[in-house]
This record gives structure tokens, C-alpha cells and sequence, in this order.
């Protein structure tokens, strides 16, 4: 008989593969803690705050863009705001040394409150729509961060200087980044699982027949809005001390949100696992060949290339596209249903 | 002050034109197949590189050598269609197409780049300097120029769309496309004839371009893309003549500002956009939506 | 029969083996030094003394990508004279240049893996004073000096890690001063002849706009009447309606803060469909680029327009003249064809050379000291160089340069060794 056939039953290893799923995390997690004291060097620490920086915006723009369906080219403007709320509060309540990571909840909230007002003005309209409004926003703001003079204009605004060794420099970054990374994983799974995220998925379906059904499309969208800024202008912050400068050009790039929509995509849009992967794959892909490919273009050709055979080949990402072929493997030969049995032939075979 | 004021309404007008020869390209893709084409900025380029080298090597006129690009442009405005983007489906379409037509930017990108190398490169004509003199301002000929034929190009298209059985039938795919097809059409062949006319146009605006950019060079294509969005999204998807209107009036608009203050006149351009959407979410001319996309 | 694995162990799967993989490649990279463009040594006789490995990171790729080249080939011509004169203190010169793609997370990481992972003995700047910024906050922490020639805006002198450090040594003109030749100019001309209103329009950046603004304030009070001054964003596709309204204003003087040449060009452009001929005209960079800038504007349009820099392809010094010989004849093109780019790049090379002869090995800390102490003024194919305790070269000269029928010739000041008579009107567009 079918497990299928019977509901609720449980199959036999659940319990256990539910066991060996928390000791694996916590093992990924462990070794993520430990990755500065095993490469030590600063070089794999380096690699290891930016990928961490892009797993925390990659998954908090899944969060929202993923689970809502609205895609979003305007992140940058939370990536931008946090690192340049992070400069100005140091810069002018004199704050200096370790006292700077104090007023990263101060970015949290800067991205929060800037969500607001965006989005009640960019989510009252239709997909496309919502693109360009995103990406109309961002402009706005990197020419606001050019032309008021608090920002410090084309100049930017520069880090308080951290008179640390140059050896275990990266490391209090490392693991700031690796908070900020895994509180944001977390806030995606429990919000999977959560009615709110049910919400979001069932305003990605259909949004009319969501709101028929009593979900208050507006403010379900802004609350992960804003939830998602919040967490990219923390991560922002984080990005800028490390960086020591902020500058117009480079805390609004219009490359981020393509690279951070690759990066969830790639592993798979709408899942938890899928941006996280895709950061750790194309964060430092992309800096390692940056820096080897020196000789012409062949490295944007070449990125262009992979990008599109991505996107042809594995169009639902890795995670989802990885987990139909390990099913395929693991039921590799059997039906997919249990014929009945066949009373028939017996009676056949008795009658002879 | 009303000297400046003429000459910056002016400006704007002629500049809109540039613009809207750039954009129209886009508006038409993205009525039809529904994508946002990220490729639009660099595929200006390439339409000013050929033209480029047909003026250097054969010393083709810019205009004339229309008459070669556009065609070509055409050829792989069809052949990228068909060949990655007709295979993206499902859910993440949107997402799927980003990637997708940003990955054709960065291809393209590289190209140029391996073949001209990072210099600057200008079109150059009689046209491109000179100018008529009318009523006490100086209009450039190339904008002019340019003008016309945008407003031409305007026209065809929409004697394309309007007056011809293939233009009902890309009509009858921007409305709907299941059911453009349960009637028979051919929506596949649509998609991709539409996208080669949209890269078609585009080679007219690279051209023009070209000659009044100052220079360009395989990276300039970065700073037109975001504008070419907000205009056609102000004009309304899919509206030929709304993305002349819209090109004519955001630059109008950004260009009286440029009397006051530069930094905030492209801060306005932007702003205005998001204002007109906050009060018409589809655009001057756009249609509403039925249901949600 | 199992059903499929439910969704989050596939997930748990995917991240670690995503982890794992992640984790080899960082473990991988952090061991093995990259390979890159080096040049190599010449067949040295001194085969026992170890090479000089020098680093830097260059915009080879992005917006820079036209300087970052023109820099590349400046190292290169350095390091190759040097080893094909035998080396510093006998020991080759060998380069490895990574490629930042003119991004400022790019270039953090690039330096901290050439110090950590290629372990190079001394480091060279960048391109630009955006990326020279985030690159010494990583060259400070490491102790490296850092000398470079292209990071001149005032901004990069007061960077936190500079005044924590006092690392960084600009060889190049410092440039909020050099548009003083030429106000000099128009305070020497006889007040009948003085021009009596000027436009300065700006690109919004920190390398264009402070020499404007000064030449702005010290003009004004010449009696120069401003009747144009407005900073417009540089990543702006068309400059046709402030070419426009500043050609409306019918100023005798322009000065342009640009930064690259398709500003320049834009508004030259625009000034000549207007039928606008200002009698003065200067850029703060674009028509230093040689044939970069002539191929786009034209040799008879280029012909008057005046740019500052502290070096020109006709400079008349023995080693210059060495090296424009040598630019030529690798690359082509005539003398005023080169950028001054090359020049830039390669006095970043002498000035290490000198300082590593001076101090006997490759010890960042001596080599520091050695180049703020107070009585060293090193030379450079751009001129003498003596830096002040925040990097600046305080010694060198700011010269203004003029295209003269497809010569690129110095100007001014007048009286300075080798230079030619000034067109004191540009010529009207040629149409």
C-alpha cells in the first residue's frame, strides 16, 4: 500500500532525517563561526565579509521580491542610506573605534523608515510599473546623494578610522556580518512557515484573488518591505565601516539589485536556502575573477555567458532544479503509483 | 531670462526627439512580449558603432547608412528573440527576462569592447555642427533631423500596427495573448518579428546619438537605460506615441530646470515620473490593466 | 514508497554542499597567488637576489577603463627600464597588477590580496581619488606606503587613514592649484585686453571642481564678471542644455570642469552649433589625453583649447623625452598622441626607486620615512618631487598646455622654460 494513500502518516525516517537536517545546520553553522580561526589569512576573511554582506541582502530582497513577487531594482537605495546613516551619525556625534558598530540598529531604522513612504508610493502599482518605480527611486536618491551637502557631495563620507591589526582586522567584520546573515536567514524560514509569508505567496499567485480572500494586500507588502530595508541598510552599514568610504557612485551602484537578482534567482527565487546559495556562489565568483581577468573583456563576455546559460537551463534556480533531480534519483525506477494488486491473475492462475 | 527660457524649451524638444528615437524600440518590446529589454542601452551603442564604421571605413552619410543598419539591427533584434527569449517561461518570467536581456547587455558589452576598445568614437556629418538660424536661437540640423525622423519612424509604425495584417495582429497580442492565439495567430513569430522592429528603430537612435553624444565608447550605454525605462513607463507601455510625448516632455521639463540648477534637473526628470505614476499608474497613454499581472 | 525529500532538507543539503564548495574555493584562493599580468624580469645574471614584487590594482575594466589602460602601460614601461638597466640594488622588478573594474569593493579586496596572498613588497596606487580612498584604509592597516599619481582631490590627503598613517605620497601636480597659471595669465594682460565675463560650468566631482572654483573666486576679484557657474552631475547622457545656456551667456573665457573628453567634447560641440566662440577656453582634463582627444573633437576644432597638468609629451627633459620615445615606439601614434596618463604612472615607478635605492631594501616603514623627511626632493619625468606631511608633491608646477594645429605645446606661465606663445584668441569653430 501507498503511503500516499494514507494521510498523516508519517514514513519511516522522518523523525530521524528531521534530526540529521538540525544536526546539519548546525554543523554549517559551526563551521561558519570557525571558517576565521581555519583561514585565518586575511585575504578568506576579506572574500568571507562580502559574501556574508550579499547573503544577508540577497535573502532580504528574497524575502520580499521573491515571496511578494514584486521585483525590486531599487535595493540600493536601503544598501546606500544605511552606509551613509552610519557616516554621518559617526561623523557628526564624534563617535570613533568599536562605538560605531553601536549605531547600526540606527541604519535598521533609517531603511525602515524610508520604506515606508517608498512604498506606499511604489506598491499601489502593477508589476512592471513597480520596476521602473524602483529604479526611478534609486536614481532620485544617488542624485540626492550627489547634489545636498550632508551627504558630502561627490566627496562622500569617510569611516572613523579603526587603528586595529592589519591580521584579525577583517575578523569583528566577519562575524557582524555573519549575525546580520544568519538572523536574516532565520527571519526568511520563520516567515516561510509563518501565516504572513502564506500572505505574501498567496499576493504572489494572484494579488485579486488574495485580497478577495481578505489578505490586506498593502500592508502585508509593506511590512515586508520595510522589513527587507531594514535588514539591507544594516548590511549597508556593515559594508561602509568596512570599506571605510561611501561615495555617491558606489553606495548607489546600479549594478547591485541586477547582481542581488542573479544571486536569489540563481539559487532559486522564493525558496530560503536559494538566495543564500546564490550569494555564496556569485559574491565571490565574481571578485576572484574580477581581479584574475585582466586581459580584455572576455570576463563580461564570459559572465554573460554563464548568466545565460543559467537562466536557459536551470530556470527555477538550484535549489528547487537540484532538489527535482535528487528525487529523480532517489525514486529512480519506481512507479510513481503502486498498481492495485492483481487479483485478477491469481484467479487466472488458480483456474489452471 | 525669457532667452533662456525659449532656448531650454527648445533644447528639450530637440533632445526628446533623440530620446524617442532611442525609446520607442523599447516601448514596442515591451507592449508585446511583456519584458523589460536591460539590453535597450548598450543595443543604442552597437547602432552607433555600426554606423560608425560604415561612415569610416566606407564613408557612408550617417543617414544613408541607415538603410544598412537597421536591417542588420533587425536581423539580431529576431535572432536574440528566438533564441533566448522565446524559451523563457513560467512564473519567474520576469526575473528570467531581466537576467536574461542583462546578460545580452554584458555579451554585447564585451564585444564592443574586445573589437573598439575603451577610446571614444564620433559620428561626424556636415549636419552635426552646423545649424539653422531661426528667430534669433540656433537649432542644430542633426537634431532636426533626427526630429523628423523620429516623427517618421512614429508614423510607420503605427501605419504598421494600424493598417496592416500583421500589425492587427501584434495589437491583438499586447491585449491578450491566449487569445490572440486561440484565433490563430502566430504569437511566436510576432514576439520575434516585433522585437528585430523594436532593435530595428534602435539603430536610428544609436545613429543619432552617436553623432551628438560627444563621444561614446562601449560604456556609455549604462547612463541611457534607466531613462529610457521612465520614459516609455511614463508614456505607457506599449504607446508608440506616448513614448514621443513622454521624451519630449520629461526632457522639456528637465531641460527648463538645467536654467536653474543642473544637479536637480535630472533629480526632477525622475521625480516627475514617480509623481505622474503615483496619479496614473499606467502612463499618459498606457492601458489600464484588467487584472493583475 | 518516500515521497520526495520534503523542501528543507533538499535545502540543507544544497547549502552545505554549497558551503563546502565555497569554502575550498576561499581555502584555495587564500593559498595560491593569482596569476596576472607581470612583467617579466629580463635574463638577469643576478639570479640569487630575490625579485621586487610590486602590486597594484588598476581599472582595466568599468568607467576608467580608458585611464586605467594608459596606466597599466606606464607601470610597464617603468618596470621595463628598470630591469633593463639591471634592476634596483640588483634585483628585478617584477609587477602584478590585478583588474578592479573601477569598483571601490573591488579594489579593498585586490589589495588585501596582493599584501596577504601574493605578498608583494611595496604597493602602487590605483586610478582615480574614488578608488585611492577605500584601497589606502587596506594599504594603512598593512603599514605599506603608498605611492600613486592619480589620486589628487583634496578629499583623498584628509582621509581618516591618511591622517591616522600619513601613507599616501600623490607624485602628480596637486590639483586645487593648477588653474593659477592661467588666472595669472589674465591678471598679466593690459586691462583694455582683459576678458570681462567668464562661464564655469562643472561636472560634480572632487578632481574638477576645486581648481574651477578657485579660478572662480581669484578672477571675481580681478573684476571678471561671473555670468555663468553651475555644477551639473557627470553621469548625465546629454550636456546640450547647459552647453546651451552657457553659450547664451556669451562668456569670453570658459573654464570647464570635466573630467573625461566626451564632456569636453559635448560642449565644444554644442558651443559650435550655437555659434558660440568664447575667446578663451579651458578644460580641467580631456585635452591632455593626446589622440584620445584630437580623434574626437578634430584637429582644427582642437586647435586653442588649453588644459593644466604638470606634464606634457614635449617636456623638455632628458628622461621624458626618453620615455615618450619609447611610449611611441611601442604603441604608436605621434608624441602628442600619448596621455599624460603614461606620464603619471611612470613617475609612481621612479619615485619607489629612489626611495628603495635610498633606504636599502623594500621596508615600508624606512621608505615612509624617507619620503616625508624634509630635505628629500626626488625627480620624475614630470619634474622634481618633495612631498608635505599629508602626501601632496608641494614641489611640482602647474602648467597650462594648448593645442596648436595638432601640437600639443606649453603656454604658460610665459616665462617658464619651454614655452611657446600663447593664441590669445581661440580661433572660431571650423565649420
Amino acid at each position: 500500500m501507498s503511503h500516499a494513500a494514507t494521510p498523516g502518516r508519517r514514513w519511516p525516517g522522518q523523525r530521524l532525517t528531521r534530526g540529521a537536517r538540525a544536526a546539519g545546520l548546525t554543523a554549517l553553522l559551526a563551521a561558519a563561526v570557525a571558517f576565521p580561526l581555519i583561514f585565518p589569512n586575511p585575504v578568506a576573511t576579506n572574500y568571507g565579509v562580502f559574501t556574508l554582506i550579499f547573503v544577508a541582502v540577497a535573502s532580504a530582497w528574497n524575502v520580499f521580491s521573491g515571496y511578494s513577487g514584486y521585483i525590486s531594482l531599487g535595493h540600493a537605495v536601503f544598501f546606500g542610506s544605511g552606509a551613509y546613516t552610519l557616516g554621518i551619525a559617526a561623523r557628526d556625534w564624534h563617535v570613533s573605534g568599536t562605538a560605531v558598530f553601536a549605531l547600526l540598529p540606527l541604519t535598521a531604522v533609517a531603511g525602515a523608515l524610508i520604506a515606508v513612504p517608498f512604498g506606499l508610493v511604489a506598491l499601489r502599482v502593477r508589476r512592471h510599473t513597480f520596476i521602473v518605480i524602483t529604479i526611478a527611486v534609486f536614481f532620485i536618491f544617488q542624485l540626492m546623494a550627489y547634489n545636498f551637502s550632508f551627504t558630502g557631495g561627490s566627496i562622500g563620507v569617510s569611516a572613523p578610522f579603526l587603528p586595529w591589526q592589519a591580521a584579525t582586522y577583517n575578523n569583528p567584520f566577519y562575524y557582524i556580518a555573519l549575525g546580520c546573515a544568519v538572523g536574516m536567514i532565520a527571519i526568511a524560514w520563520l516567515i516561510r512557515r509563518s501565516r504572513f509569508g502564506l500572505q505574501l505567496r498567496a499576493i504572489r499567485d494572484d494579488e485579486d484573488r488574495a485580497r478577495g480572500l481578505g489578505v490586506r494586500a498593502m500592508r502585508v507588502k509593506l511590512i515586508a518591505f520595510a522589513l527587507s530595508g531594514a535588514v539591507t541598510a544594516v548590511a549597508g552599514g556593515v559594508w561602509f565601516f568596512y570599506l571605510t568610504q561611501v561615495e555617491p557612485p558606489s553606495g548607489f551602484d546600479p549594478l547591485f539589485d541586477l547582481s542581488v537578482v542573479l544571486m536569489a534567482f540563481l539559487g532559486g527565487l522564493g525558496t530560503v536556502a536559494g538566495p543564500v546559495l546564490g550569494a555564496l556562489i556569485i559574491e565571490p565568483g565574481q571578485l576572484y575573477l574580477t581581479a584574475t581577468f585582466t586581459s580584455g573583456y572576455l570576463s563580461e563576455i564570459l559572465l554573460g555567458v554563464v548568466f545565460l546559460v543559467v537562466v536557459l537551463f536551470m530556470p527555477r534556480g538550484i535549489i528547487p532544479t537540484g532538489g527535482e533531480w535528487v528525487t529523480k534519483l532517489r525514486t529512480r525506477g519506481r512507479p510513481a503509483i503502486t498498481p492495485p494488486a492483481p487479483v485478477q491473475a491469481e484467479k487466472a492462475e488458480a483456474k489452471r | 531670462m525669457a532667452r533662456q527660457i525659449y532656448q531650454a524649451i527648445a533644447d528639450g524638444i530637440l533632445v526628446g526627439g533623440v530620446y524617442a528615437l532611442m525609446a520607442v524600440g523599447l516601448t514596442l518590446i515591451f507592449g508585446v512580449l511583456d519584458i523589460i529589454n536591460i539590453a535597450q542601452g548598450i543595443l543604442v551603442i552597437l547602432g552607433a558603432y555600426l554606423s560608425y564604421e560604415l561612415a569610416a571605413r566606407l564613408h557612408i552619410d550617417l543617414f544613408i547608412g541607415l538603410l544598412v543598419t537597421v536591417p542588420a539591427m533587425f536581423v539580431i533584434g529576431v535572432v536574440i528573440q528566438w533564441a533566448f527569449i522565446r524559451p523563457l517561461r513560467g512564473r519567474e518570467r520576469t526575473s528570467m527576462t531581466l537576467l536574461v536581456t542583462y546578460a545580452i547587455a554584458l555579451i554585447v558589452e564585451g564585444l564592443l569592447y574586445q573589437l573598439f576598445g575603451p577610446s571614444y568614437k564620433q559620428l561626424n556629418a556636415w549636419y552635426v555642427t552646423s545649424s539653422v538660424h531661426v528667430f534669433g536661437f540656433y537649432l542644430p540640423y542633426i537634431y532636426l533631423f533626427g526630429f523628423v525622423l523620429a516623427l517618421a519612424l512614429v508614423a510607420a509604425l503605427y501605419m504598421l500596427l494600424y493598417r496592416t495584417r500583421f500589425g492587427r495582429s501584434v495589437r491583438a497580442t499586447m491585449q491578450d495573448e491566449t487569445a490572440a492565439r486561440l484565433i490563430g495567430i502566430d504569437t511566436n513569430r510576432v514576439a520575434a518579428i516585433t522585437f528585430g522592429i523594436g532593435v530595428a528603430v534602435t539603430a536610428a537612435g544609436g545613429m543619432v546619438y552617436g553623432a551628438t553624444s560627444g563621444g561614446f565608447n562601449p560604456n556609455s550605454g549604462y547612463d541611457l537605460i534607466s531613462r529610457l525605462l521612465a520614459i516609455i513607463i511614463l508614456g505607457g507601455l506599449g504607446s508608440i506615441g506616448g513614448a514621443m510625448v513622454a521624451a519630449v516632455f520629461m526632457l522639456t521639463l528637465e531641460s527648463l530646470v538645467d536654467v536653474w540648477s543642473p544637479e536637480w534637473a535630472i533629480v526632477v526628470f525622475y521625480a516627475a515620473l514617480v509623481l505622474v505614476l503615483v496619479v496614473r499608474p499606467s502612463g499618459f497613454f498606457g492601458r489600464q490593466p484588467v487584472r493583475a499581472q | 514508497m518516500r515521497p520526495p525529500l520534503p523542501r528543507f532538507s533538499r535545502n540543507a543539503l544544497a547549502l552545505s554542499a554549497a558551503a563546502t564548495l565555497s569554502v575550498g574555493v576561499l581555502a584555495a584562493c587564500s593559498s595560491s597567488s593569482s596569476s596576472t599580468a607581470s612583467t617579466t624580469p629580463a635574463t638577469s645574471a643576478t639570479a640569487d637576489k630575490a625579485p621586487i614584487i610590486i602590486g597594484a590594482s588598476l581599472s582595466l575594466t568599468g568607467d576608467f577603463s580608458a585611464d586605467g589602460l594608459n596606466y597599466e602601460h606606464g607601470y610597464e614601461l617603468w618596470a621595463h627600464d628598470v630591469n633593463a638597466a639591471g634592476g634596483i640594488l640588483g634585483r628585478q622588478v617584477t609587477l602584478k597588477i590585478l583588474n578592479d573594474n573601477s569598483s571601490p569593493t573591488q579594489v579593498a579586496t585586490n589589495y588585501t590580496t596582493l599584501i596577504s596572498a601574493d605578498h608583494v613588497d611595496l604597493t602602487f596606487g590605483p586610478f582615480s581619488s574614488l578608488l585611492t580612498t577605500p584601497a589606502d584604509s587596506v594599504v594603512a592597516h598593512y603599514g605599506y606606503a603608498f605611492v600613486e599619481g592619480a589620486g589628487g582631490a583634496p578629499a583623498v590627503f584628509q582621509s581618516p587613514a591618511n591622517a591616522a598613517d600619513h601613507n599616501i605620497f600623490d607624485v602628480s601636480l596637486p590639483i586645487k592649484d593648477e588653474m593659477v597659471p592661467f588666472v595669472n595669465y589674465i591678471a598679466s594682460l593690459p586691462a583694455s585686453q582683459r576678458p570681462k565675463t567668464a562661464a564655469y560650468p562643472m561636472a560634480d566631482d572632487p578632481f574638477a571642481d576645486p581648481p574651477v572654483q578657485l579660478a572662480q573666486s581669484m578672477l571675481q576679484a580681478l573684476g571678471v564678471k561671473t555670468v555663468y557657474s553651475k555644477i551639473f552631475p557627470e553621469e548625465v547622457a546629454d550636456y546640450k542644455a547647459p552647453a546651451d545656456q552657457v553659450a547664451a551667456s556669451g562668456a569670453q573665457i570658459v573654464v570647464l570642469g570635466s573630467t573625461d573628453v566626451p564632456t569636453v567634447s559635448a560642449f565644444m560641440q554644442a558651443f559650435e552649433q550655437q555659434h558660440y566662440n568664447p575667446k578663451l577656453f579651458i578644460a580641467a582634463a580631456g585635452p591632455d589625453q593626446g589622440a584620445s582627444f584630437t580623434s574626437v573633437v578634430g584637429k582644427a576644432n582642437a586647435t586653442g583649447m588649453m588644459v593644466p597638468d604638470g606634464w606634457y609629451p614635449g617636456f623638455a627633459d632628458a628622461a621624458s623625452q626618453a620615455l615618450v620615445k619609447e611610449y611611441v615606439a611601442k604603441y604608436g601614434g605621434t608624441a602628442s598622441s600619448m596621455s599624460s596618463d603614461v606620464a603619471e604612472a611612470y613617475s609612481v615607478g621612479q619615485v619607489m626607486e629612489q626611495a628603495i635605492k635610498a633606504t636599502g631594501g623594500t621596508d615600508n616603514a624606512k621608505i615612509i620615512a624617507y619620503l616625508h623627511s624634509s630635505g628629500t626632493t626626488l625627480t620624475s619625468v614630470q619634474g622634481p618631487v618633495k612631498f608635505d606631511s599629508l602626501g601632496e608633491n608641494g614641489e611640482s608646477d602647474a602648467f597650462v598646455f594648448q593645442w596648436q594645429n595638432d601640437v600639443f605645446d606649453q603656454v604658460l606661465p610665459a616665462s617658464a622654460a619651454g614655452s611657446v606663445a600663447i593664441l590669445a584668441t581661440k580661433p572660431n569653430w571650423a565649420s
